[in-house]
């Protein structure tokens, strides 16, 4: 470490303290144990706390109280794991001020080793003028989702031009094989051979898997206007899971289902919902049975804006080069896979206004798929 | 005259085992590889051979690949396969000569091509 003399260090300090004041973001500096060391000008009027008030107390003081327990898991989590959550990466998270008020902040933070131990410097913005112009530009994104996704169909054409060429390049290569050797039997005045057989027989095996692309694309594009109605996504849930119990009866794989006691009611096509949870499901099932647990955990919660439907697995996750390409059509790694089932899941969740999200695990952590939908309208006013 | 071996370079399990149906069931002698790399390790294709080389390769490209062989100073005939744009195709071949195209998938019979 760089030897500082006091002088300097009360210099540098001053320095340091006119310069956050100038910031114009919220500044705080965090130890290691969550309190809290420097609270700028900006934090002052976002929180309402002075800074002689806030410095020296635990960072939960300016977080709702259901955020504050979920933050001391995440700093103790990343103490013993390393595993970083927001450092470096930034996200959205809740403050609330001194008198009660929870808003939203963008949040990112850096991490700093002093002699003292480490030391960690969050960046805080207030998302509330943001939000109100995001409502306004939101019936423009709508029109320009419209537009990208017209230019996504673009690009799945070429996807799928490149897709299909190679079974028909094979299946026209079996059939002028076979067409040969037929003639040639002919010629000869023999019966055409076991051989030929065979060779029809892949031919056969290629024409499917052309039209097994045609057929999964085609569901794809032809189900773009879902029939909403408003359902239970537990139950709808739960039915997809009995189907793919029942279809796989000797399977070994245990799913656990963790649902709540209350309905939760979404805006949704069920069908497409259960398109997405028996796509996750299988994938997640075929990692899940060669690893040494053999579970996939299903759970279903909400909130009152969003339901969420995630999908853990005992498997090995996923590397960070496969996440880049994990929602592209035709990227997989397996042998007999599409690479379509995230594609097109993906697809009809924001379809219906919500998103699917994953976490790659890793280092013994299964990967975890999580679908978000908006939560039915009148049960937020109900509620 | 005539070539003697038919060397295979496709990465698409089912396209390579279709094509080599196709050469054998015509009497020829084939050798498959799924890369450029398999290829290269396996020994290279003479003077009189034949080399029918998919452009896409995963790794090595087949157009890299031919560019090597030239360098090493192994010049089989070469027989490119695409299923790309012809612009693409035109990139990929840049600077070779004496290089045949097929598109995927076949508009013709390609073992009149390929020994044509
Ligand atoms: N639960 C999981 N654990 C680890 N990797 C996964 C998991 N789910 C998906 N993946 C990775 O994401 C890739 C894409 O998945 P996706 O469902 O889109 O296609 P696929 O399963 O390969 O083919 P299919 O079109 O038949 O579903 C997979 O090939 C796999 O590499
Ligand atoms: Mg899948």
């Amino acid at each position: 470490m760089v030897k500082v003399d006091d002088r300097n260090t009360t210099v540098n300090e001053a320095r340091f303290e006119s310069l956050l004041d100038t910031a114009a973001d919220g500044i705080i500096v965090m130890d290691e144990r969550g309190r809290m060391l420097v609270f700028n000008k900006i934090c002052e009027t976002m929180f309402g706390y002075s800074s002689e008030e806030a410095v020296g107390k635990p960072v939960n003081l300016i977080m709702p109280p259901e955020f504050s327990t979920d933050h001391d898991r995440y700093v103790r989590n990343y103490h013993r794991t390393g595993e970083k959550r927001i450092i470096g990466i930034g996200r959205e998270v809740s403050g609330m001020h001194k008198d009660g008020t929870v808003f939203p902040l963008e949040l990112s933070v850096g991490e700093a080793v002093t002699p003292e131990g480490r030391q960690y410097i969050g960046v805080l913005r207030d998302l509330r003028p943001r939000r109100a112009v995001e409502v306004r530009v939101s019936q423009l994104q709508a029109q320009v989702v419209h537009m990208t996704r017209l230019s996504a169909m673009d690009e799945m054409g070429a996807a799928m031009a490149h897709e299909l060429n190679q079974p028909l390049t094979a299946l026209l290569l079996y059939l002028q094989a076979v067409t040969r050797q037929i003639k040639n039997s002919h010629a000869e005045g023999q019966v055409p051979s076991e051989k030929v057989l065979g060779v029809l027989d892949k031919a056969v095996t290629e024409a499917e898997r052309a039209s097994h692309i045609v057929q999964r694309m085609r569901q794809m594009v032809e189900k773009r206007d879902p029939e909403r109605a408003t359902i239970d996504l537990r139950e709808v849930v739960n039915e997809a899971l009995d189907l793919s119990e029942f279809v796989a009866q000797s399977a070994t794989v245990t799913i656990r289902r963790v649902y709540g006691p209350n309905p939760i009611w979404v805006d949704a096509d069920a069908t497409q919902i259960q398109q997405i949870v028996l796509n996750l499901l299988r994938n997640a099932l075929e990692v899940a049975k060669e690893s040494e647990e053999r579970w996939v955990k299903v759970s279903i919660g909400s909130d009152d804006r969003s339901a969420v439907v995630s999908v853990t697995d005992s498997g090995p996750g996923f590397s960070e080069e496969v996440s880049r390409s994990l929602f592209k059509t035709f990227s997989t790694t397996k042998k007999s896979g599409m690479g379509l089932g995230l594609a097109i899941s993906r697809a009809i969740a924001q379809n219906h206004g919500g998103d699917l999200m994953a976490d790659s695990g890793g280092s013994g952590q299964g990967a975890t798929f999580t679908l978000v939908l908006p939560v039915h309208r009148a049960a937020v006013d109900e509620g | 005259m005539g070539y003697r071996m038919y060397f295979v370079v496709e990465d698409d399990p089912a396209v390579a085992d279709a094509l080599e149906s196709l050469l054998e069931g015509a009497g020829l002698e084939v050798c498959v590889f799924g890369s450029a790399e398999e290829l290269m390790r396996n020994g290279l294709p003479k003077a009189n051979d034949t080399m029918i080389v998919d452009l896409g390769l995963p790794g090595m490209s087949g157009g890299e690949l031919v560019r090597r062989l030239g360098k090493v100073g192994a010049a089989p005939r070469v027989i490119a396969i695409s299923g790309k744009s012809s612009r693409t195709i035109a990139r990929e071949v840049e600077g070779i000569n004496d290089i045949k195209i097929l598109r995927k998938p076949p508009s013709a019979d390609w073992l009149e091509a390929i020994t044509a």
